[in-house]
């Protein structure tokens, strides 16, 4: 199976939000958790976001075994088994990993994979009004980001 | 599981128009997404529009009228309500006439065919918009100037795009949401940038030009003189196209760069640079934001603009600045019947003598309202309905604005909430969101669409504000519709389409035609781009554009340096916020929870002033307080502030409208408006800083 990526494309960042509401819209979110944040720094923004890595931190530090990678690659979180330990918020290097309060465990980014398996894109990405947002393929993706603007 | 109803709509979360796809379920909408096909947004949505389900089911929603008797707020029906609405309105009109009654709008919700009908049939010239200073005052200035509001032809390809005070991505989206513009950045077009303050677009940009806020009109009169002095301009279209060429130039070689460089602290080689880049790349286009309005040279500043689209061949041509042809449907002037008031009603207007151009264009600047009712003169304020509006934090010199409202005899306010606005009213009557409403949105503008905006849902007792206009009329007698459908019918019966046939097409689009002028030139008195303006002469004015410096800066008022020595920038915008409305939705205020100002760091130093810490900003006419971020993207003498904010969550009284409320600091008064249109200065005055 093509392993799957979702990028942010920094540099075409604009700081308006939409990513974030847009993904709390899609998980039913309240305050609290960001599973995507953008930093202003005007004019500067810096999205903080998961990036489902290869070697996944979280996935390594949770000693439950409740996160696991699907065979896109991307890393996923069972609700059912995570404790609530903050091991993996603390061992995610880019500040993706969230915890919320009201169900008291761990959330994070799921690439909108329910939307992904009805061909939509992820809800971030489809808000986005500068098209900074991608995901795909993770070969044709690095290939794309490369010869972006 | 239940059957997920899909609707297309139109989001009116700013001044709307994003493709919008509303899930309902059950009779609520459950989630919203951008709609793919739409023409104007892509299928993107912003923060305020994907957070709609957050007001309209907020908890805090008020979602049926109210009267405010002796034990505070209380329940009463429509009927009561409009009843009591009516009665008081015909007792007004009946002992003193409809003139002292005010009507008033803020940027609204897509109903200023309805509010402008109930008025005119009500008889009152008295009409109270965000129009002096945001985008009417734009359309007034271009109307006398050249007939229409030239905008910016994304679709037709500019090459070179100058983005003056503007910033579509974020706010201030009358006609495009920012993709547009986004586009044929991509493509490669040449972006200059005019802004005091280094955002998104100036990062972008090809130049940045970073002005003292308030001198846009000196900086476009610098561009003038290097097209001028280079000859950069389009000789064919000045002689045939422009009333008085010559005039105009003298008036030109009042600002050499030098003196240019001087007023607005841009560096002159920058300036010609970009001149020359705005006039040698063709076509170029001017997107303008409501920076270019909010000061005392609000008309000549539109004025010079649309000279340099003139002058450089840009006008109507594709890709430059553009009178887009809107779609057949009937206009909002016929619609309102501006022609049922009399000359002798009109000329009741409250500083229509001398704001002319307001008048012109129907509405009167909150000033002279203010003054009615604190004063009495020239005639006593009796009554007022104002929607969709928070004057008490959005309009200049906010205490008097608060004062003036208090004061007054018999309010009605429109909204959503209870804000510290409405909380000075008698009525209360609950507006529905966009996502209650049946329109033919758009219709107001000036981009070549309309679009339909389709009710998802009915929420409580909530009405949408055509449906209040229409219902109130008919109890004052007044000639309306029975539904709010049927009125939408008459609207669209030009295009040979009922409501429901609209509402399956979703937009139309009026078909473009370019350079129209050829056929039958330009619609002022001497059928050219009047930049010699023969109506602002008979009106009194000067009939040619100039810089008028600023009423309170360091240049006019170095009396005032010591005490304020900085200048406030009131005019940052933050994209989950649409001025005074939005605090109250948890998932937009966790993004921004207090008002920023921002400061340089070498001044934040000088006052002991960390990032993070609440700073009083301070003018003479008051100070509020908001919180420090660093910045070093702007000039050191300048203090950058938001606006709009007030505290939902602190409940009334005053739901704290004045602790951060920049409009207190503002001016309003006769001299530092606009003397054509009345535009306040919302932007710029002397201001002083210190720790709170």
């Amino acid at each position: 199976m093509a392993k799957v990526s979702l990028m942010f494309f920094k540099k075409d960042c604009m700081g308006c939000h939409a990513c974030e509401i847009a993904c709390k819209q899609e998980h039913g979110l309240g305050v609290g958790p960001r599973l995507v944040r953008v930093i202003e720094n005007s004019p500067d923004y810096t999205p903080i976001y998961c990036h489902h890595c290869k070697k996944a931190p979280c996935l390594e530090s949770c000693p439950v075994d409740a996160i696991s990678k699907d065979p896109r690659g991307i890393v996923l979180i069972d609700d059912e088994l995570c404790i609530g330990c903050k091991e993996c918020i603390e061992a995610c290097p880019f500040g993706a990993m969230q915890f919320d309060d009201d169900s008291e465990i761990a959330v994070k980014c799921d690439m909108c994979v329910e939307r992904l398996n009805n061909n939509e894109r992820p809800a971030c990405s489809q808000a986005c009004a500068t098209r900074c947002i991608f995901w795909g393929d993770t070969k044709a993706l690095s290939e794309r980001v490369i010869s972006s603007k | 599981m239940v059957d997920v109803e899909k609707i297309r709509t139109a989001c009116r979360g700013c001044h709307g128009g994003c493709g919008v796809i509303a899930h309902v379920q059950n009779g609520k909408v459950t989630k919203v997404e951008g709609d793919p096909e739409s023409p104007i947004s892509y299928g993107s949505l912003c923060s305020k529009g994907l957070a709609i389900t957050q007001l309209a089911y907020h908890p805090d929603r008020i979602l049926h009228p109210m009267k405010k008797g002796d034990n505070g707020w209380e329940r009463i029906t429509w009927d009561e309500a409009l009843d009591t609405i009516a009665v008081k309105f015909q007792s007004v009109v009946d002992e003193f006439g409809p003139e002292h009654i005010v009507v008033g709008q803020g940027t609204g919700r897509d109903y200023e065919s309805h509010l402008y009908r109930f008025a005119n049939q009500l008889g009152t010239p008295n009409v109270l918009t965000a129009g002096h200073m945001c985008y009417v005052s734009r359309v007034a200035s271009t109307l006398v100037t050249l007939g229409n509001l030239p905008i910016c032809d994304y679709r037709g390809g500019p090459k070179c795009v100058v983005m003056w005070g503007c910033n579509p991505q974020w706010t201030n989206p009358d006609e495009y949401k920012g993709v547009d513009f986004w586009k044929v950045h991509k493509k490669g077009a040449k972006l200059i940038c005019i802004d005091p303050r280094k955002g998104f677009v100036a990062k972008k940009a090809d130049l940045w030009l970073q002005l003292r806020p308030g001198t846009d009109a000196a900086l476009a009169m610098g561009f003038h003189n290097v097209i001028l002095e280079e000859e950069l301009y389009d000789k064919a279209f000045v002689e045939n196209y422009i009333n008085g060429w010559d005039d105009f130039k003298e008036r030109v070689k009042d600002y050499p760069l030098d003196k240019v460089e001087e007023i607005t602290w841009v560096d002159k080689d920058l300036i010609r640079k970009a001149a020359r880049m705005y006039a040698q790349t063709k076509p170029a286009c001017i997107h303008w934001g409501v920076p270019t309005e909010q000061t005392n040279n609000c008309t000549d500043c539109t004025r010079i603009l649309t000279g340099l689209m003139a002058a450089t061949g840009n006008l109507d041509a594709p890709g430059g600045n553009v009178l887009y042809v809107n779609p057949p449907t009937r206009t909002v002037a016929e619609f309102s019947c501006h022609k049922d008031l009399s000359k002798e009603v009109r000329e009741k207007r409250l500083g229509g003598d001398r704001y002319k151009l307001g008048a012109r264009v129907a509405f009167i600047t909150p000033k002279v309202a203010w003054e009615s009712i604190l004063t009495g003169k020239p005639y006593q304020l009796k009554a007022g309905l104002l929607c969709g509006t928070n004057p008490v934090t959005t309009r200049a010199n906010a205490r008097e604005a608060y004062a003036a409202l208090e004061k007054l005899e018999f309010l009605v306010v429109i909204d959503h909430f209870m804000t510290p606005t409405a909380e000075l009213a008698d009525i209360f009557l609950p507006a529905g969101t966009w996502l209650e409403q049946n329109h033919v949105a758009d219709n107001w503008k000036r981009h070549g669409f309309v679009l339909a905006r389709q009710k998802c849902v009915e929420i409580g007792e909530a009405w949408q504000d055509h449906k209040i206009f229409q219902e109130l009329g008919k109890k004052l007698g007044q000639k309306w519709w029975d539904t709010v459908e049927d009125a939408l019918d008459y609207l669209l019966e030009p295009a040979g389409l009922t409501w429901e046939e609209f509402k399956q097409k979703g937009y139309l689009q009026g078909e473009m035609v370019y350079h129209k002028y050829k056929e039958r030139g330009f619609s002022t008195p001497t059928g050219k781009v009047e930049l010699y303006s023969t109506v602002l002469e008979k009106w009194g004015f000067d009939p040619l554009p100039k810089y008028t410096e600023l009423p309170e800066s360091p240049v006019s008022r170095p009396d005032l340096s010591e005490k304020y020595p900085y200048i406030l920038n009131a005019g940052l915008r933050t994209p989950t916020f649409f001025h005074s409305a939005n605090r109250m939705q948890p998932w937009l205020r966790e993004i921004r929870p207090d008002p920023i100002v921002e400061i340089h760091p070498d001044t934040a130093k000088k006052h002991g002033i960390e990032e993070g810490d609440w700073v009083f900003i301070e003018s003479p006419r008051g100070r509020c307080k908001e919180r420090a971020k660093l910045n070093k993207w702007i000039d050191p003498r300048v203090i950058v502030a938001e606006h709009g904010w007030w505290y939902p969550e602190m409940k009334g009284p005053g739901y704290g409208w004045d602790i951060s409320n920049i409009n207190i600091l503002t001016d309003n008064s006769h001299e530092s408006m606009d003397p054509a249109i009345g535009a306040t200065n919302l932007r710029a005055c002397l201001c002083n800083i210190s720790p709170a």
